[in-house]
């Protein structure tokens, strides 16, 4: 019996896992192919059309890159640090308009982004934030919260604060016991901030088009009008490109958590 | 939970907002137009021009960086930067900064034309007259050609300068179907004989709201159209003869008319790809382009319908807040010029906006040898088929007037 | 810096007062932002009843939204939406929860094997709806490993997942993203319960399934409905996905927003605002009812250690 399920399980595990290298592994045949027609399984013309676009001598495209994980993880860390925080206060604290704040807190998932660009657009000009990547990361950090303070909330609830309380009793203090203690509880939950909020401001297009006006140049801002032309083999370099960067920074990320493995008795 | 980390946030929280709470110097010195051409060019040195507009053309953008902003460099001392951005953002950006009383702004040059360029005009969003202050374009441009003074209909009164000229054209695959319809008859009996493999894009988009046009023409013909009332009755009771058209062309169609390709792009993919046996496009050229590329097949070639195709110019315009107006009008007009028409001509096979007549022999030499390349219309045939666009603001109308009556039916 | 530091600091003294703004302190950052976006929020609204002094536009006026709550095709796009919404979610939510409870329990859980689980997540919505046209249209790959098979006669024989009213690529798309997404949100708070309580009722004789449906599922709740409320708005107020892949008629509601926002005639705004104000309202009016619902699970430090 219990072979069975778990031969069930691995089965949905690996048909997840294939369905989702399938659509990757078309982009790497993308990337080079020139022609696709049908009924062909494989590309039938060779390019390296997109390979000249992305990495040729004029090419814009590996400044842009890693400016745009510069700013993107700016906005990561910062997110989840906010998130963090936030989520400390609605999770061990009781005060008025906590579930305000909490119902609040999901709101720039359900407003739409372009409603809120245009909105805040005019008013990020007459604070100056306009055209910066202040601004540009500002708005990125609006749309990452929802998703760092709900992560922090059940990890800061699941943690509690009993080994707080303990530490602080034994004479420890506050800010020591935050660093040495509740931090090292948190972490997984931290890096899971980080790596969600790191996505989300790497993969915003319209937000930082229309407060960055054009001034701030992100990898998603030249990447999409690609998309847009519907030029597959230019696409799927990007896309691609887009990954395979991501995948390094959470990478990195991973292997930090592993650094605070000791710190953690759980799965994963 | 510690006092010194509380401390540290409002501290940072101040100088934050201490930084961003410093108002910026808007105030910028007046600049004329009308001055001397040698004192804008003096004006522009050592600066930085900003040009926005589509980014999603990777042959045009690297024309821009590899030949244009070179020579910009080379012969003013001006650097050019090419910013992606599409026309919509573009215009949402400018009336956001016109709201907040934004008088130095960050875009310079604009590539627009039609519907957005008589929006923004309107709106008070581009800086002019000064296309008619350049030197090039008294020298190398039509000035009285109905393209050169009207853009859509719409007076242009030297508030854009041309950039390049497009028509659309038809395409399809000489080897899968040897017919090249000539003309809407021709396309039914086409659409027929390869059913489920005709289709055109989705209005709003901007090929199939010009393939829909030109089938009216083709049917009803264009002059009435150049001075009618942009009135929904009106216009609905002329076209009717061609709704009828494409109502009958319906069930002939892919997905038998009930649903249409999103984008002009979508529907080149599926050419590319086969599931399509025609596609169109508004540059003549890219079938071109497209074979060289591997992207469409050898035997590719790009045709016209009889009475002719609609084609239309694009324009390069200055923002109202642009900070930099005399590099903006240098690059203008330098662009206008013989040698980088000629080099888009032959780079990107873009119709040159030059008026072949008006230039030197040497110049007329540049556009000759260009080759235009395979399964193109030779320009003069071309060009000898093409018909005007309507006005603007009739445009919408049609569109809207298509999904109603059209779609599905 | 330093200076400003130290006065804040020896200002926070009082530990009796500290201890009451302790809260309010930590959200600063959080009400600052939250300042921010409801004003753009708010701004956003001005537009749509018709206050766009840039454009000539001062009257505030209602005649947008009732043009637009008046013309039929907004109902329609009000059910596409909903219908696109509620059919990928519950799925993704009850597929995600499966593929959770597969890597929990095989003990799958980290390693390569994870990566490759997230990579959807990864992913931006435009790619994906590139992924959807490659495998799922008429000539796509599916149809042709299908045709190479003998199995299908030609193009016209597969069965039209795109651009068609039954919007099944749509929803497929997006079962693509947020299966994996569900999975992720809520791998943390399954695992860990599995691997306490789970794995004391099974010492105490619970059979797997038991244990399961009894002690982890219901425990692992309160991310899994967060995850679907997630999803659902998101899904809600997405333009990419049915403007991409959509029926050229009825569009879903964020696509006919988004197509009267790139209207060049910039007069067309007001609509465009509108219609997502209607947007905004209709999942702001579900998000309410769901947290009515729920608000247990969302209530004060009752979620804490589940040990005591």
């Amino acid at each position: 019996m219990k072979n069975k399920r778990s031969f069930f399980q691995k089965l949905i595990l690996y048909t997840a896992i294939l369905s989702i290298a399938a659509p990757v592994i078309v982009l790497l045949l993308w990337s080079f192919a020139s022609r696709w027609a049908w009924p062909r399984l494989l590309p039938a013309g060779f390019s390296l059309r997109a390979f000249e676009e992305l990495f040729g001598p004029h090419s814009p495209v590996m400044p842009v890159l890693l400016s745009s994980m510069g700013i993107s993880l700016g906005v990561a860390v910062l997110s989840a640090a906010i998130g963090t925080f936030t989520a400390r206060a609605i999770a061990l604290y009781d005060f008025w308009g906590k579930e305000l704040v909490s119902f609040g807190g999901i709101l720039p998932i359900i407003v739409p982004g372009t409603a809120f660009a245009m909105g805040i657009h005019v008013v990020f000009i007459r604070l100056g934030l306009a055209d910066t990547v202040l601004g540009v990361m500002l708005v990125h950090i609006i749309y990452a919260l929802p998703y760092t303070v709900n992560i922090m909330l059940d990890v800061t609830r699941s943690v509690g604060d009993t080994h707080e309380v303990q530490s602080r009793v034994l004479g420890v203090s506050p800010s020591r016991t935050f660093i040495h203690v509740s931090l090292p509880q948190l972490m997984p939950g931290i890096m899971s901030s980080i790596s969600m909020a790191y996505i989300i401001s790497f993969s915003q297009y319209f937000l930082t088009l229309m407060i960055g006006g054009g001034s701030v140049k992100t990898f998603a801002v030249m990447m999409v009008p690609f998309i847009q032309s519907g030029d597959r083999t230019i696409s799927s370099a990007y896309s691609l490109l887009f990954l395979a960067s991501t995948a390094a920074v959470f990478i990195m990320i991973e292997a930090l958590i592993k650094r605070f493995a000791f710190w953690r008795d759980k799965t994963e | 939970m510690s006092r010194k980390i509380i401390a540290l946030l409002l501290s940072a929280m101040l100088v934050m907002f201490s930084a961003v709470g410093c108002s910026k110097e808007k105030k910028q010195e007046e600049f004329d137009a009308n001055a001397d051409f040698e004192t804008i060019v003096e004006q522009a040195k050592g600066s930085t021009v900003r040009f926005y507009g589509w980014g999603g053309d990777e042959q045009r953008n690297k024309w821009l960086d590899t030949v244009v902003a070179p020579e910009l460099k080379e012969k003013y001392d001006i650097t050019l930067e090419r910013v992606p951005m599409d026309i919509d953002q573009i215009l949402a950006k400018l009336s956001g900064e016109k709201q907040a009383g934004e008088e130095k702004g960050s875009i310079d040059m604009i590539w627009i034309n039609g519907e957005n360029f008589y929006s923004a005009k309107e709106n008070g969003l581009l800086f002019g007259p000064f296309a008619d202050k350049l030197p090039n374009f008294k020298k190398n441009i039509d000035e009285n050609s109905e393209e050169i003074q009207k853009d859509f209909g719409y007076p242009i009164e030297g508030y854009e300068a041309p950039y390049g000229k497009a028509q659309i054209v038809f395409i399809n695959d000489s080897a899968v179907t040897p017919e090249a319809p000539k003309n809407t008859a021709e396309l039914m009996e086409y659409a027929k004989k390869y059913k489920g493999k005709v289709t055109y894009p989705a209005l709003p988009d901007f090929t199939g709201s010009a393939f829909v046009r030109n089938v009216i023409y083709d049917i009803v013909g264009y002059e009435q159209f150049m001075d009618m009332e942009a009135d929904k009755a009106t216009v609905k009771a002329a076209i009717e003869p061609a709704l009828e058209y494409l109502r009958e062309l319906n069930p002939y169609l892919w997905n038998e008319g009930k649903t249409f390709p999103a984008a002009s792009t979508e529907q080149d993919n599926m050419f590319a790809d086969g599931e399509l046996a025609l596609s169109m496009s508004y540059s003549p050229y890219s079938v071109a382009l497209s074979i060289e590329d591997g992207l469409y097949p050898q035997t590719a070639r790009a045709f016209q319908f009889e009475k002719g195709t609609i084609g239309n110019t694009n324009y390069i315009a200055i923002a109202a807040n642009s900070p930099n107006k005399a590099a903006a009008m240098v690059a203008i007009n330098e662009i206008m010029s013989a040698k980088l028409q000629a080099s888009q001509f032959s780079v990107l096979k873009a119709l040159p906006v030059v008026e072949y007549s008006k230039l030197t022999d040497d110049e007329k030499a540049m556009f000759d040898k260009v080759d235009i390349g395979k399964g193109a219309i030779p320009q003069d045939e071309l060009l000898s088929k093409r018909l005007p666009e309507m006005p603007a603001k009739l445009v919408p109308i049609i569109e809207e007037i298509w999904a109603e009556e059209v779609v599905g039916k | 810096m330093a200076r400003l530091y130290g006065k804040v600091s020896s200002a926070l003294g009082n530990n009796h007062i500290m201890r009451k703004l302790e809260p309010y302190v930590l959200l600063l950052p959080f009400m600052l932002l939250g300042l921010l976006f409801f004003l753009g929020i708010g701004n956003a609204l001005l537009q749509s009843l018709g206050y766009i002094p840039a454009l000539g536009l001062s009257e505030l006026t209602l005649s947008y939204y009732r043009e637009i709550l008046q013309k039929p095709a907004l109902l329609d796009s009000v059910k596409v939406s909903l219908a696109i919404a509620l059919v990928s979610s519950v799925l993704a939510t009850v597929l995600g929860v499966l593929l959770c409870a597969a890597m929990v329990h095989t003990g799958i859980a980290g390693g390569w094997r994870l990566q490759a689980i997230k990579l959807p997540i990864l992913v931006p919505h435009m790619v994906v709806a590139l992924f959807a046209v490659t495998f799922m249209s008429q000539n796509g790959l599916l149809a042709r490993t299908l045709y190479q098979l003998g199995l299908l006669g030609s193009q016209g024989d597969f069965p039209q997942l795109l651009y068609d009213q039954n919007n099944a690529g749509i929803i497929i798309a997006y079962l693509w993203k947020e299966i994996p997404f569900v999975a992720y949100f809520v791998l943390a708070l399954m695992s860990s319960v599995s691997s306490t309580l789970g794995e004391a009722a099974e010492n105490l004789g619970a059979s797997r399934l038991r244990t399961f449906f009894h002690i982890t599922l219901p425990l692992s709740m309160p991310a899994v409905k967060k995850a679907f409320l997630i999803i659902f708005a998101f899904a809600f107020g997405a333009y990419e996905l049915p403007f991409l892949l959509g029926a050229t008629l009825p569009k879903a509601l964020p696509v006919q927003a988004y197509v009267e926002y790139v209207n060049p005639d910039l007069r067309h705004r007001p609509y465009a605002m509108a219609m997502n104000s209607i947007m905004l309202l209709l999942t702001l009016a579900i998000s309410a009812v769901y947290y009515w619902l729920l608000r247990k699970d969302f209530k004060g430090t009752g979620g804490g250690r589940y040990e005591k």
